[in-house]
């Protein structure tokens, strides 16, 4: 059950292969695009931070290091 | 101390998005808590991510490995999978993001990895890192 808009059809059956044609709406194809778009971003934003962004990510580990 | 030239590379078997080029990354401690990571290029050592385990950051996240993404990697179940998220680290705290939405999954006996898009499953891409 994939939803209401989304058609499978059974293209071809050979022994144990099934081959299906999935028709989805064009909406679904767009939000994996803008999803796909997003993580390109966030990758991007993540890429080399500067040296004290390094070094406020390591204190944050240490301030809850409370032994 | 091992010199970073020496360590087996991790293989991203399909590039991180955004970045098409870089395959080959080096997995290198920041510090030594052995919680925070640097994700670095083999081929461009100026490229690197931050990366964290999620506990104890994100002790209840807990994600579902879809079958492509293991199927990508050639393993058939998730136990072998080192999870590893990938940090925006901003000049404060407060600024500092996990992206629990693409957690990048690492076969440890193989090596290969991927960033596996959790679509649909409601994680944030930016998730606060201080609790």
């Amino acid at each position: 059950m994939v939803g209401d808009d989304v058609v499978i059809t059974v293209l071809d059956v050979r022994g144990d292969v099934v081959r299906v044609g999935i028709k989805a709406p064009r909406s679904i194809q767009v939000h994996r695009e803008e999803i796909y778009r997003e993580l390109q971003a966030a990758n991007r934003a993540a890429a080399s931070p500067s040296d004290s962004a390094v070094r406020t990510l390591a204190g944050l580990i240490h301030a809850g290091d409370k032994s | 101390m091992t010199a970073v030239e020496t360590l087996p590379t991790i293989d991203f078997v399909a590039p991180l998005p955004g970045f098409p080029e870089h395959r080959r990354f080096y997995l290198v401690n920041i510090d030594d808590s052995g919680l925070v990571f640097s994700l670095t290029s083999a081929d461009d050592p100026e490229l690197r991510f931050l990366v964290v385990p999620p506990p104890p950051f994100f002790p209840d996240y807990t994600p579902e490995i879809g079958d492509d993404a293991l199927a990508a990697l050639g393993v058939d179940e998730a136990e072998r999978l080192l999870l590893l998220l990938v940090v925006t680290a901003g000049e404060t705290l407060r600024d500092t993001t996990a992206n629990l939405m693409a957690p990048i999954i690492i076969d440890k006996e193989s090596r290969r990895a991927v960033q596996t898009v959790l679509a649909g499953s409601g994680f944030p891409v930016r998730a606060a890192l201080s609790a």
